[in-house]
């Protein structure tokens, strides 16, 4: 069997803690290209820790995180929206900051990127809010903006935590077909989530966090898992080759 | 009746600046109208409106550094007022990052030392007449070298603006995006924070190390019931400004009262009208609350 192509995005016997209680250990695995890679576990067992610690907020205790995605590639979208959503910005402003990997702080915006941006308005359903500050819109609408900016962007690893809280059906709707065009397209995802319809419909593969670390399964057979399995999996004392914290 | 109400209009509009120091007192007044209320629109939107007032303090020690060592040279006192602010909003951005304070705590606690400081020096070294001067400023006494020094910065500063506009924007909205993009945030904060010093620095030989802030602070306070967009927010605020200065000089120069006040005040009363009859969040505004039907098209 020839080898695979090593991901783009892989931990080595990784290590991450806040403050100085350890929060996650020896954590090993990649994260396939072109895959959707959905992040379950309960609260408090490292999601955002993981998370925070790709995006780089969060210096790893021990081990390494190896990412050849360029930083200008990389886009991350916290659950707790750092956006000061009182700026006086409109969606479409918004919008074309995600040109910045190729215009930086000072080049001036060309029709071609308006008419891009115009695109991915219409693509994700807002073009009518174009002009809308962001302070006047709702949850789904502020997330497909934020969506649009990384599709600007043209994000090569997108990390979503918990993407579809706060969100009308509708837009969970819109930004499942977008989000997957985005892996077809070769671009990495990891999402947080806890809604299982929503991980069964989006995910390709599932990284379930428990007791300190990260076990590595596809969608399919994390579908299969009865709820005794999930228990097994998600207990420290049970996990193959661990030792109970 | 018409020529009378020309001729009217004129001794009170136009032949104030017959004088060379009415005219140079406008021109500073202009310069500064334009470079400080963008500061001003910023640091309201950054929640740090007080920031301002608490650097105008900083930038005294400086000020009365240059004057004890100097005399009465605007540059010494200048470069003196740069420094010590630059150094103030250091030693408190470091402060608060090393002891995890917030930066408003250290910097109100630093602004006060400040303050004291400055007012030692100059009772040290000079007399009460200086004290004024500093704190107040006199815009009536502007030289040449003094507009040349505050047009330079006045540039400096809309031309530095300009590069860093788009950056400052993104770390107001997104700091996480543009650290992802590969800037550092706290070095776009440090150079618009520079700005700030400068600006007032070019402000308190005109307005006073104190009112200078009031030509920042005001105009930008009021734009916020004008517009809701930034480039809205800007122009209004520089057009309030220009206003402001301008016809604080006239009034000054009718009524024989003290040019920084009369400009600051006048600027203040702009900022209460808009507060009543502004076209967002204003007391009328709120009277006359309407919302376009279902269905109207957007405004843009």
């Amino acid at each position: 069997m020839p080898e695979p192509q090593p991901a783009r995005l892989a931990l080595h016997d990784l290590q991450l803690a806040q403050g100085h209680r350890t929060v996650l250990q020896h954590v090993d695995g990649q994260f396939a290209d072109g895959a959707i890679t959905a992040l379950v576990g309960a609260n408090g067992a490292g999601k955002s820790t993981l998370i925070q610690g790709i995006t780089g907020t969060l210096k790893p205790v021990a081990g390494r995180i190896a990412c050849t995605i360029p930083k200008s590639r990389r886009a991350w979208l916290p659950q707790q929206l750092a956006l000061d959503l009182s700026f006086p910005m409109s969606v479409e402003e918004l919008i074309m900051i995600g040109t910045w990997p190729s215009h930086g702080a000072l080049k001036g915006y060309c029709a071609a990127h308006y008419r891009r941006g115009r695109e991915i308005m219409a693509r994700l359903g807002i073009s009518h809010l174009a002009h809308r500050p962001l302070g006047e819109l709702s949850g789904g609408q502020r997330q497909r903006a934020l969506i649009g900016r990384t599709l600007m962007q043209e994000a090569e690893l997108l990390l979503l935590d918990e993407p579809f809280a706060n969100v009308d059906a509708e837009t969970v709707e819109v930004l499942i077909e977008v989000l997957r065009d985005m892996a077809d397209a070769g671009a990495t995802l990891l999402v947080v989530l806890h809604d299982m319809e929503q991980l069964t419909r989006l995910a390709d593969e599932v990284v379930v966090l428990a007791g300190g670390h990260a076990h590595w399964t596809t969608a399919a057979a994390f579908r299969e898992m009865s709820a005794a399995e999930l228990i097994e999996l998600t207990s420290p004392l049970k996990l193959p080759g661990v030792a109970a914290c | 009746m018409l020529a009378t109400l020309f001729a009217s209009l004129h001794e009170w509009l136009i032949a104030p600046f017959d004088y060379g120091f009415m005219r140079r007192a406008m021109v500073a007044g202009l310069a500064l109208s334009l470079a400080a209320p963008p500061m001003g629109v910023f640091l309201v939107l950054r929640g740090m409106s007080l920031i301002g007032d608490a650097m105008a303090h900083a930038i005294l020690p400086g000020v009365a550094l240059g004057f004890l060592l100097a005399g009465f040279s605007l540059p010494a006192m200048s470069l003196g007022g740069v420094l010590s602010g630059l150094l103030v909003a250091v030693l408190a951005g470091s402060v608060s990052q090393m002891s995890g304070q917030r930066e408003d705590a250290a910097m109100a606690s630093f602004f006060l030392i400040s303050l004291a400081a400055g007012v030692m020096i100059i009772s040290l070294g000079g007399s009460s007449v200086d004290l004024t001067h500093v704190l107040f400023g006199s815009i009536l006494a502007v030289n040449s070298t003094a507009l040349l020094l505050i047009a330079a910065i006045s540039s400096l500063i809309v031309v530095t603006l300009a590069v860093i506009f788009r950056a400052l924007v993104v770390e107001c909205l997104d700091p996480l995006f543009l650290r992802g993009q590969g800037v550092r945030g706290s070095l776009v904060h440090g150079v618009f924070l520079g700005l700030v010093v400068l600006n007032l620095t070019a402000g308190f030989q005109t307005l006073g190390t104190l009112m200078a802030v009031g030509l920042m602070m005001l105009p930008a306070t009021a734009a916020r019931f004008w517009s809701k967009r930034l480039e809205g927010l800007i122009g209004v605020a520089i057009a309030l400004a220009m206003v402001a200065s301008t016809g604080g000089l006239l009034l000054s120069y009718h009524l024989s009262i003290p040019s920084g006040p009369a400009i600051i005040l006048l600027a203040g009363v702009g900022y209460i009208l808009s507060a009543l009859f502004g076209r967002h969040h204003s007391l009328t505004a709120r009277l006359r609350r309407r919302a376009a039907p279902l269905g109207a098209p957007e405004p843009h």
